[in-house]
């Protein structure tokens, strides 16, 4: 099989096929969403200029904060532990896994998870890895990846879920979404019931108290953190702000932001294991604080794109991943915030394409609830790409052509006539329809209007010479 | 009578030099003096935009060489170039490189044409006439995000004579053009194209307007390959068209 | 990698970093301006808003005869409610006491599997709540003893008590009120309506894991 390596190569795949379709159409909804409820509540500019100065704040001094949640969560009987990369978060995984005896895990949505393939890691090593998301379930039913960082499932059709619950979990096909619906919530309810690790991932960390803070709409964080006797949170370490307060202004724009909800249904702010006395919740808490690749991210001229806490807002109005589909982008962000995301924390040398993979529109940045610069990022990592020698192929040569015509005037008119005089010998009525090469990338989808006859500089000289 | 620097951009010097002959109607018909700084090229936005720095500045530097000498306005036909020029030629040079303050001089003059026309003249009412055409306006993406250029375009074709202005349906949406983005992930461009020229079939207007030449020329090139009912036009060739008396 | 290699490595990078300006002192929550009076409307109308069921009642009693009708009416056999003396409801426990329904009682750490197994099809839960929030339509609740979080999670059927003066405007004037809650229990929950799900086609499901019906049921005075 021809494995896509390209953005193009991947894209190509997805342009116009079903699911890409399915997307955008989901994009579209969630976008509409979003405007909605930042309409209807006027505090919402106020709000996000709020968030983006607490995520700065809380950038610039992470070292402080993390020290502190760290502090505070081993002070309420927690365990921390700082992973440097996939690997070390991974092991530790496997040996608490180990130590206490575990079996079964479930797990709640988290891309930070997905970004260090912890599932197969784990599975590798004969535990079982259930994900609890409705959407999650379905792609790990599937074998699939996730499409979109808030709703993964959005480039599949409700067909498509019943074909694969009627072949996986042994049911009569049915594509109505209520009965898919409780079919999974039967299905899963035992397990989660029986599990003995729940590994989650954290919306937000909470400096001062050790707290993490998730947000779902099923409530399978809540079970996740909750039924098994273990809980493993894992989180970027960019996911902290100092205080309660700074959390509730993240979570005022995040919800927004991203499905257009004024909060998620559970808001699921955890600190530490059960206490003495309470009824239920785990009994051991661990954070694992991943680090892979974020400290050089924030070393960066790139730094700004840690800010992020991750809505999904600005997939739903870009029209690259509307129309690409958020498979093109080859990891687990997509969209913007992937196309800035990945090749900071993983290196241009294998990802140099994706800042490319957009059209400098800027509705990412208008989207984005902490505004984060993003088609700013973008520019500089193409030029990082190009200082890399990684700019796209072919393309320096012409630009540097293109820079000596302009850069020298005489020159520059002489090229401009030229063009015009050349052009009439392959164009009719004013357009050429097909041009060899590198032009057919512009024929091969529209027509190009003839460079003109004589170029207005030449017409203004005329127009002066006639007063 | 305001003295304008006109700089035309690459693409209407070689490709649409009637939209640059439009401007200066425009512009004299309001009592403008236009000047043109005849060695001006191209302001380097196609290299910068896909990260050649050493060539956009290069071609920075020529640009704001040839127009930090004269006075005025700098009028640019073109919401993206006058965005290159105001918010990105600056920060390519050094804070202690002379040419840094003649850049940031330079875009201190910079202005879009049609907001030249509102927000500097104050006309609303252009005087123009385009008897029994329906117009729609697609507000490209960096004059209308970068330098909130929509509303002043739109009132001057509100105030055309026997034009109709109707709304573009998911006018903020990008075209697909994006510089060299056309030619690098054609297939993808295309495909946004598509989508953009779907609505404004659905607008039903039989003529598409902009202040940016590039994205327009991608649109007409896109409408001629689906219809060739509408026609595709810069604000300033509706603007000079027929005045009326 | 040890702590201090870790936070060491954050530290130089921050030192080099291009960050944009950083603010000096710590932002801390904004309380956006939103009227006090008119809470209640505000807040029951917003619970329907996001398809929870309200009621308002006028004393203990009235509260007492509603509960019964709601656990007749989802023809509940047994229900896991926190302890009476977080209800705000006088009255309650015996009540339930009275009717044939079995109470669930949460086990200890050492029978949970056992136990929570148990759990699989329980109908109805009851639980307190420390706030009502109008503007988003969500209760808060705080874990603790005689409070399990099951009892909001597990049930097809969430049924909340929440005193009137207990609602205020937003989560940022709660949170302004309640700067140490996090670090007060295991567990502070804030609920907006019942569990829901669009994963599928984005058609809206409710009840994919957590309640499929939420009742808030308010104690006015
Ligand atoms: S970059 Fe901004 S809009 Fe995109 S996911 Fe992150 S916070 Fe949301």
């Amino acid at each position: 099989m021809n494995v896509p390596v390209t953005f193009v190569e991947r894209a190509h795949r997805g342009i116009g096929n079903r699911s890409t379709a399915a997307g955008e159409v989901g994009a579209r909804r969630m976008m509409s969403h979003r405007i909605a409820a930042s309409a209807d509540y006027p505090a919402m500019e106020e709000m996000r200029d709020q968030a983006r100065r607490i995520r700065l704040y809380a950038l610039g001094h992470l070292d402080e904060l993390l020290a502190r949640f760290s502090d505070e969560v081993e002070g309420a009987g927690g365990h921390v532990h700082f992973a440097a990369d996939a690997d070390e978060a991974i092991a530790y995984i496997r040996k608490v896994a180990e130590e206490t005896n575990v079996r079964r895990i479930v797990k709640s949505k988290s891309m930070v998870t997905e970004e260090i393939h912890l599932n197969a890691a784990l599975e590798a090593h004969d535990l079982e890895v259930v994900e609890t998301d409705l959407g999650e379930f379905i792609i790990q039913l599937s074998g699939d990846t996730p499409s979109h960082i808030i709703a993964p499932v959005m480039h599949k059709t409700r067909q498509d879920v019943g074909e694969l619950f009627s072949e996986k979990l042994g049911i009569e096909y049915t594509d109505d979404p209520t009965e898919l619906n409780n079919v999974a919530r039967h299905h899963l309810r035992e397990i989660f019931l029986s599990a003995d690790m729940g590994i989650s991932g954290c919306n937000v960390a909470i400096a001062e108290s050790g707290s993490i803070v998730l947000v779902t709409n099923e409530g399978n964080g809540r079970l996740t953190t909750s039924a098994p006797r273990i809980h493993v949170a894992v989180m970027g370490m960019e996911r902290i702000v100092p205080t309660l307060s700074d959390a509730a202004v993240i979570l005022e724009v995040l919800a927004r932001s991203a499905t257009g909800q004024r909060l998620s249904v559970y808001t699921n702010i955890v600190t530490g294991a059960r206490r003495p006395g309470d009824p239920d919740g785990p009994e051991e808490f661990h954070v694992v604080i991943l680090d892979n690749g974020r400290s050089r991210v924030l070393a960066g001229d790139a730094a700004e794109v840690l800010a992020c806490i991750r809505c999904g807002a600005c997939l739903n109005v870009c029209p690259v991943y509307r129309e690409a589909g958020g498979h093109a982008y080859g990891f687990t962000y997509s969209g913007p915030i992937g196309a800035v995301i990945t090749p900071s924390l993983m290196g241009l040398a294998e990802w140099h394409d994706l800042p490319y993979a957009s059209s400098l529109c800027g509705a990412c940045l208008d989207a984005c609830p902490v505004r984060i610069d993003l088609p700013g990022l973008l520019l500089k990592l193409r030029r990082d790409a190009v200082s890399e020698g990684l700019g796209p192929d072919g393309l320096e040569g012409a630009l540097k052509w293109f820079t000596r015509l302009a850069t020298n005037p005489g020159m520059w008119r002489g090229a401009t006539r030229a063009g015009g005089w050349s052009a009439k010998l392959i164009a009719r009525q004013g357009w050429i329809k097909s041009l060899p090469g590198r032009g057919s990338a512009w024929t091969d989808y529209r027509d190009l209007p003839a460079p003109a006859a004589k170029p207005f500089h030449a017409r203004w000289k005329e127009r002066q010479r006639e007063s | 009578m305001p003295k304008v620097q006109l700089f035309v951009t690459c693409l209407v010097d070689s490709f649409f030099p009637e939209v640059g002959e439009a401007v200066v109607a425009v512009l004299e018909r309001h009592g403008c003096t236009v000047e043109f700084p005849f060695d001006q090229t191209c302001c380097g936005q196609p290299a910068f935009n896909v990260g050649y720095h050493d060539q956009a500045r290069a071609m920075a530097e020529h640009t704001i060489k040839v127009l930090d000498g004269t006075d005025g306005t700098i009028v640019v036909p073109s919401g993206s170039c006058a965005d290159m020029m105001i918010n990105h030629s600056p920060e390519l040079f050094q804070p202690d490189d002379p040419i840094h303050a003649a850049a940031a001089r330079v875009a201190r003059r910079v202005k879009e044409f049609s907001s030249f026309l509102v927000d500097d003249l104050g006309i609303t009412d252009a005087g123009a006439s385009c008897e029994g055409r329906t117009a729609t306006y697609h507000p490209s993406c960096h004059g209308f995000r970068n330098l909130g250029i929509r509303q002043q375009p739109e009132t001057l074709l509100d105030n055309v004579a026997g034009l109709e202005r109707v709304e573009l349906p998911d006018a903020e949406t990008c075209c697909g053009f994006g510089g060299l983005f056309s030619v690098e992930m054609p297939e993808l461009s295309a495909s946004i194209m598509s989508t953009k020229l779907t609505n404004v079939e659905a607008s039903g207007a039989d003529l598409l307007v902009g202040v940016d030449v590039s994205c327009l020329m991608h649109l007409a090139g896109g409408l001629r390959r689906r219809s060739r009912e509408i026609e595709v036009k810069h604000i300033a060739e509706v603007l000079a068209e027929e005045t009326r008396t | 990698m040890n702590r201090e290699d870790f936070l060491e490595r954050v530290r130089s990078a921050i030192k080099v970093s291009e960050l944009p300006p950083i603010p000096e002192a710590p932002p801390g929550g904004l309380v956006p301006d939103l009227p006090r009076a008119g809470v209640t409307e505000r807040f029951l109308e917003q619970v329907e808003a996001v398809d929870g069921h309200t009621h308002l009642v006028g004393s203990d009693d009235e509260a007492v005869h509603l509960i019964g009708v709601l656990l007749e009416q989802y023809g509940a056999t047994d229900y896991l409610a926190w302890a009476p003396d977080h209800l705000p409801v006088a009255g309650l426990a015996e009540r339930l006491r009275a009717t044939p329904l079995d109470a669930v009682v949460p086990g200890d750490a050492e029978g949970r599997l056992e136990h929570q197994t148990g759990y699989t099809d329980l109908l109805v839960g009851i639980t307190g709540a420390s706030a009502g929030l109008a503007e988003s339509g969500s209760i808060v609740l705080e874990a603790g003893p005689g409070r399990p979080r099951m009892a909001s999670l597990i049930p097809l059927v969430h049924i909340a008590l929440l005193r009137e003066r207990d609602i205020t405007q937003s989560l940022s004037h709660w949170i302004a009120d309640h700067a140490e809650a996090a670090a007060d229990t295991s567990n502070l929950f804030i609920i907006t309506g019942p569990s829901r799900t669009a994963d599928i086609e984005q058609t809206l499901n409710l009840g994919v894991h957590g309640p499929k019906h939420l009742h808030v049921v308010v104690l006015g005075g």
